[in-house]
């Protein structure tokens, strides 16, 4: 049937009707709760009445119930969050009264407060930036007018109960401005105000727009309701069911008589309290009420001031090298993880101002260079600093490292609940729960979909006897190149290893990857190992095949090279968390009292390094680092050191780019040494010139790229003049073996035979390797891979 | 190609005359020119006349001229075959001894003189000529970051267009640079494969990748195609075929080749036996090590001793300038046709295959029974060369 005539045929009265009861049935189910749900719910209550007791005033069973359907009936963390709902009101109390504010605008924080209680906690949490869900938003009326009062209509996206931490920064920067302003207000200060409060804004996805704030006044101060909480409200009702809004309920007409004005939430009141009335000077621009209702137009005055703000060093930069500069500062603030410390870290970053006014704004055509001795620097902050140490985690496919480090990750407070939560539920859709602490490592879209590491993470946590940068490899053998990458950046080595009945030995034979790896990450220098027995709980942790596997490994271990004293073993799982940071529940694994892998690790000693001489890092990724820093690479230093002025090289092009900044670790450096996993802010370079793979050398001693050169190596297969692939690190080329010039006794290293026409497997051998392309940036003592049809047929080094 | 005239005296000189078709044809007449061959084939040529009062003039001549090969430079990218030599023959617009450089174009004929028509140039001329089916496939090896569209053809395999751009690796916290620029990756092999090969005249496409990355592409092509509403691509959707591989460089191509999906549906195509037979090669030479020798010394002796099951030559030896070298491969070829026991392949060099052959110096033997120490003689020459050596570089 043609489309004509269905709208011919169409009877509109009963499209309509068909459209009234679409909208009945949505409503019902909107309040609908079923019986089940109700009885669980009761019984919810029931039990965090037990646990919290029913003597605290500000939990009333209505905030329970809606925390309860939030978290879906799940009491534990309902309680938890509830607790700490209840303590941070109760901070908060304390903190007023030590701060004491103008009357008027308690009176409003306490009645944005009341009024957005019913926006169930984390109502933005998911809402992007800039595009609203339509469900969610609202019409913004203007408020009617009340005699005598300018009234800023606002908007709080803010929660109830607690103020952000955006707040609380914005604060406790006004308090210091407060502080300085008394000595003197400097233009830095003012500009540093402005700019600051831009990236603040930027920041966070959810700025209400902010509102002007009222005098003070003795008039009584109706309650104001924004249009949008009015929405809200209306279409979450108060029952504990809490959804999302799925549509958009429909707008009411303007009502006649309440009088709305909104409360400020607490972010715009602390962003605006004192200093708005400074930098905006819209006093009299404003003499109608109606039209202020959201109004942050920068006046001309405003402007200026932004103007100026960058005509010093933005405060970041202020702040960064203040806290280079007293390293005392980057600790304390970097220690600290709760919402405060950003406050602290801000405060003492605005204090330092006064005293880091000396540092130089790099600009991008010349950066000096302050000639910092590295070694010198190096040697000293030795005793100082935590030794930084990279490890890989490798071993076959599915063996659990990603979940391994997940959960190291976890359990060590890098990754927080709620990521957790989230993952774990996002896995459950896909049917795939166990792969949620794998999330955390596994980003991308395809990697999660398959449930496969495709490419190195790299994250970093720390204990509190030294720092790590872990580099989770991936297991399956289409990845090697990958793997290699990342164990080229390696210190030392965690080999992951399923205990299952037939997995650890699918693993471990002649094609499984648990070999290839130890070799590989052997034959790359790598010379401490940890074994982790993971996935013991399923195997109830089995003492005898903790054994089994001991001594299998240890065998295998020490004819790949390493020494016995350099290979431990761990029985964990990475699923239960169990023996991973923290020790296992008392009697489960009565047969072991040796270290937990966290501890095992802080025991691993770092390798010596060449700090002095010319550098050398392999690029392992170059990408946009931001607005400021265009060009950023990133790559483990391999030997010599780098700091900020130095002239770098990538071979083998021969462009030549300044070093504008340096971060280890996520934390801005001036030097960084061989060892440490650097990201490079360059300046004067197009990405373009820059390659994955490519060396950095210093521009005063480059290598030389080599089109043809020989190579030591140990096969691992049989060898014959052929077409083979170079890994080093991230560079990944075509060559070929041209020739095979002899074979090497492996005990001294004297010729067994010249020209062999063919190497067998596990035999030493010097052969000549002729690039397929460009040359490449290799050098004498290089270590390369070398693989064919998907195998790693030997390693060795460049000669 | 086709034959119009062959004339081939009792003493093995004489001239053939030939049609090229296609482009492939540019290399077989590569395989079979030498320099001092003569040639003759149609050409323009200036010619500049200078009338009694000292003025000149330049016209453009169009005439068949014949010369003396000197070079012969073949472009496998663009299926051209420049030779340059000197005028053999005079008429009336040019000497003898006049430079040259003749482009042989499609559809013209050209002749070939040689003093010696061996096996080889003739075999080289029947295959040449031989009018089978041409299976030609398109094939596209990548890895992260790395493509090769590369159109393989009976006798060629050309690298189309390789692209290497550089992808941003996944980060903590953001993997939109990541998954943007693998987006654009894949944009920038789906416009190759539309620009550089011929899908309609395509007996297969390959793409092979280590992972799950020539799934990605494949659903990338359709995607595309759906959107843009590309009839051809749409329609030669059965013709795409996703092998795996171990990385994205063209020496992929010989894992892509012997893998079981592809070898279903070309077996009976030369390059997919011409695959088969180096693999063989290499197998013998993990197991039996004394079934399988290689480089022109050891091939040769065990040649002489009739050991000889299947000889693989590639044709790079024969285009050698140097005869003697030319007429010792020829007769290897001949010795193993003649006597009965083994069978001659003669590897396109341009093919994967090929270039691995090349790798062991261009001739290998899979023996009927093992031989041991076939290099042996020549070692102890070696190191006598070697201590030679070692006392110049003292």
């Amino acid at each position: 049937m043609s489309r004509h005539k269905i709208i011919r045929t169409m009877n509109l009265a009963d499209e309509l009707d068909d459209f009234d009861g679409e909208d009945d049935y949505y409503e019902e189910e909107e309040e609908g709760m079923s019986s089940a749900d109700k009885a669980r719910m009761a019984d919810g209550l029931r039990r965090v009445r037990e646990v919290i007791g029913s003597d605290v005033p500000s939990l009333t069973d209505e905030k329970i119930e809606e925390t309860l359907w939030y978290y879906y009936f799940d009491v534990e963390r309902s309680i938890t969050y509830l607790l700490n709902q209840v303590g941070a009101s109760e901070k908060k109390k304390q903190k007023k009264v030590a701060a004491p504010e103008p009357k008027v605008r308690e009176h409003f924080m306490t009645l944005s407060s009341a009024s957005s209680k019913n926006i169930p906690p984390g109502f933005w949490d998911d809402t992007p930036f800039g595009s609203v869900p339509l469900a969610r938003q609202g019409e913004f009326l203007p408020p009617p007018p009340l005699a005598g009062f300018r009234m800023g209509g606002l908007l709080g996206g803010m929660q109830s109960g607690k103020t952000s931490k955006l707040a609380a920064l914005a604060k406790a920067r006004n308090k210091a401005k407060a502080e300085k302003a008394a000595d003197a207000i400097s233009p830095a200060a003012a500009g540093t105000a402005v700019s600051l409060l831009d990236r603040l804004s930027k920041k966070k996805p959810d700025p209400p727009p902010p509102a002007r704030e009222t005098p003070p006044s003795t008039a009584p101060i109706v309650p104001n309701i924004s249009k949008l909480e009015q929405l809200v409200e209306k279409a979450i009702p108060d029952s504990p069911k809490n959804e999302p809004i799925q549509n958009t309920p429909s707008i009411p007409g303007p009502e006649p008589d309440a009088l709305l004005k909104a409360a400020p939430s607490g972010f715009a009141k602390s962003m605006f309290g004192k200093r708005l009335d400074e930098a905006f000077e819209f006093k009299d621009e404003f003499t109608n009420a109606q039209l202020i209702y959201f109004s942050i137009a920068p006046t001309q005055n405003a402007a200026i001031k932004a103007k100026k703000a960058f005509d010093v060093p933005s405060p970041d930069d202020v702040v960064i090298a203040a806290q280079s500069q007293s390293k005392g500062i980057s600790k304390a603030s970097k220690g600290e993880k709760s919402g405060s410390s950003a406050t602290t870290s801000i405060q003492k970053g605005v204090e330092a101002l006064k005293v880091g006014d000396t540092s130089e704004k790099p600009t991008p055509t010349k950066i000096p260079r302050n000639k910092i001795d590295v070694v010198a620097e190096y040697e000293k902050s030795k005793s100082k600093r935590k030794e930084n140490a990279n490890l890989v985690v490798i071993g076959h496919v599915d063996a659990g490292k990603s979940t391994l480090m997940g959960r190291l990750l976890y359990d060590s407070g890098v990754v927080d609940e709620r990521t957790i939560q989230k993952y774990k539920q996002e896995a459950e859709k896909i049917g795939k729960s166990s792969f949620a602490l794998a999330w955390v490592l596994d980003q991308t879209g395809e990697e999660r979909a398959r449930g496969v590491t495709i490419d190195i993470a790299v994250n970093a946590f720390e204990t509190e006897r030294g720092r790590f940068t872990i580099l989770d490899a991936p297991g399956h053998r289409d990845f090697i190149p990958n793997m290699i990458a990342g164990a080229a950046q390696a210190d030392f080595a965690v080999l992951v290893i399923d205990s299952s009945p037939g997995e650890f030995e699918a693993g471990f034979n002649v094609r499984g990857q648990t070999k290839e790896h130890a070799l590989l990450v052997r034959s790359m220098g790598v010379q401490r190992i940890i074994v982790a027995v993971n996935k013991l709980d399923l195997m109830h942790w089995d003492q005898e095949r903790f054994d089994e596997i001991k001594q299998q490994m240890s065998q295998f271990l020490t004819t790949a090279g390493f020494q016995p004293k350099n290979v431990s073993f761990v029985p964990c799982s990475g699923l239960t968390g169990d023996n991973i940071v923290r020790k296992p529940a008392d009697g489960l694994i009565s047969w072991y009292s040796g270290p937990t892998l966290v501890e095992e690790l802080e025991t691993a000693k770092p390798v010596i390094k060449a700090v002095e001489k010319p550098l050398r890092m392999t690029i392992a990724d170059v990408y946009r680092g931001g607005v400021i820093n265009p060009v950023t690479i990133s790559g483990r230093i391999e030997v010599g050191n780098v700091q900020i002025g130095d002239t770098i090289v990538a071979i083998p092009g021969d462009e030549k780019a300044t070093v504008k900044g340096i971060e280890v670790d996520n934390q801005t450096a001036d030097w960084a040494v061989a060892g440490n996993n650097v990201q490079l802010h360059l300046a004067n370079i197009e990405m373009e010139y820059l390659k994955i793979g490519d060396v950095v050398c210093q521009a005063e001693k480059p290598l030389v790229p080599l089109k043809e050169f020989e190579a030591k190596i140990l096969a691992f297969e049989g060898l014959t003049p052929m077409m083979i692939d170079i890994h080093r690190g991230r560079l990944n080329a075509s060559g070929r073996i041209t020739k095979l010039v002899a074979t090497l006794d492996k005990g001294n290293g004297s010729v067994t035979k010249k020209k062999p026409r063919h190497i067998g497997p596990g035999s030493l051998a010097v052969v000549n390797i002729a690039v397929t392309g460009a040359p490449l940036p290799l050098e004498k003592g290089s270590k390369i891979v070398l693989r064919a049809d998907g195998l790693t047929v030997a390693a060795g080094v460049v000669e | 190609m086709r034959l119009i005239k062959q004339q081939v005296e009792r003493d093995g000189s004489g001239t053939v005359t030939l049609y090229p078709e296609e482009p492939e044809d540019m290399w077989h007449a590569y395989n079979l020119i030498r320099v001092g061959d003569t040639l003759r084939a149609s050409a323009v040529r200036r010619i500049v006349s200078e009338s009694s009062t000292g003025s000149t003039s330049s016209s453009r001549v169009h005439m068949n001229l014949t010369i003396t090969v000197d070079k012969v430079d073949f472009d496998s990218q663009a299926g051209q075959l420049h030779i340059n030599g000197r005028i053999s023959e005079e008429n009336k617009f040019v000497k003898i001894g006049a430079h040259h450089t003749l482009d042989l174009e499609l559809n013209r004929n050209f002749t070939v003189g040689k003093a010696e028509w061996d096996s080889v140039s003739l075999g080289v001329v029947r295959e040449a000529c031989d009018p089978a089916e041409k299976a030609e496939i398109g094939a596209v090896v990548l890895h992260e970051g790395l493509a090769n569209v590369c159109l393989i053809t009976e006798h060629m395999t050309v690298l189309r267009q390789r692209i290497d751009v550089s992808i941003p690796r996944k980060r903590t916290g953001s993997i939109t640079a990541f998954e943007k620029s693998m987006e654009k990756f894949y944009e920038t092999i789906y416009q190759s494969i539309l620009r550089h090969l011929p899908i309609s005249n395509l007996k297969v496409i390959l793409l092979a990748s280590p992972g799950f990355l020539a799934e990605s592409l494949q659903k990338y092509i359709f995607a595309e195609a759906v959107k843009t509403d590309n009839k051809t691509v749409m329609g030669a959707k059965p013709k795409f075929v996703t092998v795996h591989c171990s990385t994205g460089h063209v020496h992929a191509l010989n894992e892509v080749l012997k893998s079981p999906a592809v070898i279903a549906r070309l077996a009976d195509t030369k390059y997919a036996k011409e695959t088969k037979a180096m693999e063989s090669f290499f197998k013998m030479m993990q197991t039996d090590e004394d079934r399988a020798w290689y480089g022109p010394k050891e091939v040769e002796r065990a040649i002489e001793k009739g050991a000889v099951s299947t000889l693989l030559v590639s044709n790079s030896l024969f285009r050698s300038n140097n005869m003697q070298e030319r007429r010792r491969y020829v007769r290897m070829v001949e010795d193993v046709k003649t006597s009965g026991a083994g069978e001659v392949m003669i590897l396109s060099s341009i093919h994967e295959s090929g270039v691995r052959l090349d790798g062991l110096g261009g001739v290998a033997a899979i023996l009927l029974f093992p031989l041991q120490d076939l290099d042996e003689s020549d070692e102890e020459q070696d190191e006598a060369e070697e201590g030679n050596e070692d006392n110049e570089n003292l």
